[in-house]
């Protein structure tokens, strides 16, 4: 009497049923819970620009300062959401494992992709918003900005299956990557381009491929702006590729630990 | 048919490995039967229906299940407090591939639970008598071959205690069982066979009478 389904039927079935469950809980969790969502940018924007407009009076060459910060800012914090959202996926549906077709890796795949469709979202109201108050936010290169934002949030995935094995195993990895992420938010260079650095900081810093994404960015947005030498889409493309394969080899290795109490 | 292989299970603690909970633990349950698992608190009971329920994993030996074995009901988890009952049960309908008569099951949830409009309310807002009427009626909403329950029965008020029982009488025909239960009655009702857990390891018996009296015999001892 053998009437199971198929590893790929439940599998994809669980992935429906908790990405349905994880986008009621994200978009209708708390009091207008969407709303807190879009703002969270905008009002990142508006602080910045306010502060960068009266500190530093100083004009991105060839680039509008607006648009520069937004790209910065959208492009980091999609990395960012998808891999520190999916690091908790694990603790925070620790419930569902009594589900045995609930499987620690699911939970991790799935909030990274919410995660990627809401950032998104996000990134399209805040063009749309930029484009009607008046900024030129159509990309002479949109082919590369869409690789570049997949890359992103493929980089994001890739880290948060790594970290969410981390965490679980060893609480204390979840909480050095929460410390680690600051500094990392001004080394990626969301508020300054590479350009404006001193020769021998510019080559260590470009080490960071987040930094070497978003150039690319930028470039890919503005055709006058001027890209530094050494910034190449292969190795963030590398590291990316790296990063998923590692998550998903430890969350292999690992498996049964991760539900494990 | 379920089958058990030498499984050895122990938890992981704060200061290492904790001590070995179960060890050596072998037996075959075959297609509808009902089993009743009995010994004393802390001997794996717990742990052995989260085992066969394929909630955690044996640290030695294996766990075959050549059939659809349910999760281990009323064990207070699987529910999200900030979704309504309707949405968890949804979620677990759709877990179960369920998803082209969803609303078939969910009518048969809402009205074995008998929530009312409780079932549209966040769960974190339920009395515990009324989240384990929710679990017991998810459960039954769902065809298994093999039912597990960790002293579901002993939930909500005695009305509904009648309730679950006479389901569970009725699943006897065409399901298997496993059940904890610390009340005999409850037991001699439901289960024909029994294991007698004892230091790790796992003793049959064909008829539930002769596990209880063996583990009456251990604590008079």
């Amino acid at each position: 009497m053998d009437n199971t389904r198929s590893s790929v039927a439940i599998t994809l079935s669980v992935w429906k049923a908790l990405f349905l469950r994880e986008a009621i809980s994200r978009v209708s969790g708390a009091r207008a819970a969407w709303l807190w969502l879009l703002l969270e940018p905008v009002a990142h924007l508006t602080i910045l620009m306010v502060i960068f407009s009266t500190i530093r009076r100083r004009i991105m060459p060839g680039f509008d300062f607006v648009l520069f910060l937004a790209i910065g800012i959208l492009g980091f914090n999609l990395f960012r959401y998808s891999a520190m959202r999916s690091m908790a996926a694990i603790s925070a549906n620790r419930a569902l494992f009594a589900y045995r077709q609930v499987k620690a890796v699911d939970v991790v795949v799935v909030r990274a992709f919410l995660e990627g469709v809401i950032q998104l979202f996000v990134g399209l109201v805040t063009f749309a918003g930029l484009s009607l108050a008046g900024f030129d936010v159509v990309p002479h290169d949109p082919l590369t900005v869409i690789t570049v934002f997949a890359l992103f949030w493929l980089f994001g995935t890739g880290i948060g299956l790594m970290l969410s094995v981390g965490d679980t195993l060893v609480p204390e990895i979840g909480k050095v990557a929460h410390l680690v992420f600051m500094p990392l938010y001004f080394l990626s260079g969301v508020l300054f381009s590479p350009a404006m650095l001193a020769p021998g900081l510019r080559e260590l810093l470009l080490l960071n491929p987040l930094m070497q994404g978003l150039e690319l960015l930028r470039a890919a947005f503005a055709s006058g702006y001027h890209v530094v030498a050494g910034i190449d889409i292969y190795y963030l493309t590398a590291f990316t590729f790296a990063s998923l394969f590692f998550g998903l080899a430890l969350h292999v290795r690992f498996a049964p630990r991760l539900v494990m109490q | 048919m379920i089958v058990v292989e030498d499984v050895h299970k122990r938890y992981q603690t704060e200061h290492g490995a904790g001590k070995w909970v179960l060890q050596g633990v072998s037996f075959t349950i075959q297609p509808r039967v009902s089993v009743g698992l009995v010994g004393r608190n802390g001997a794996g009971k717990s742990t052995l229906l989260r085992l066969i329920g394929g909630v955690d994993v044996p640290n030695r030996g294996r766990i075959e299940r050549r059939c659809r074995v349910s999760w281990p009901m009323g064990f207070g988890g699987g529910l999200q407090g900030s979704l309504s009952g309707r949405q968890n049960a949804k979620f677990v309908a759709r877990v179960h591939g369920h998803e082209s008569d969803i609303g078939d099951r969910l009518v048969y949830v809402a009205d074995f639970a008998e929530l009312g409009e409780a079932f549209d309310e966040p769960v974190k807002t339920y009395s515990s008598g009324m989240k384990s009427r929710l679990q017991f009626a998810l459960s039954l909403a769902f065809d298994f071959d093999v039912y597990i329950s960790d002293e579901v029965t002993s939930a909500g008020d005695a009305s509904f205690r009648a309730k679950a029982a006479a389901a569970f009488k009725n699943l006897a025909g065409r399901a298997g069982l496993i059940m904890v239960s610390h009340d005999e009655n409850t037991l001699h009702q439901f289960c024909s066979a029994g294991i007698w857990l004892n230091d790790g390891r796992a003793h049959w018996f064909d008829d539930i009478d002769d596990a209880l009296k063996a583990y009456k015999e251990s604590i008079a001892a």
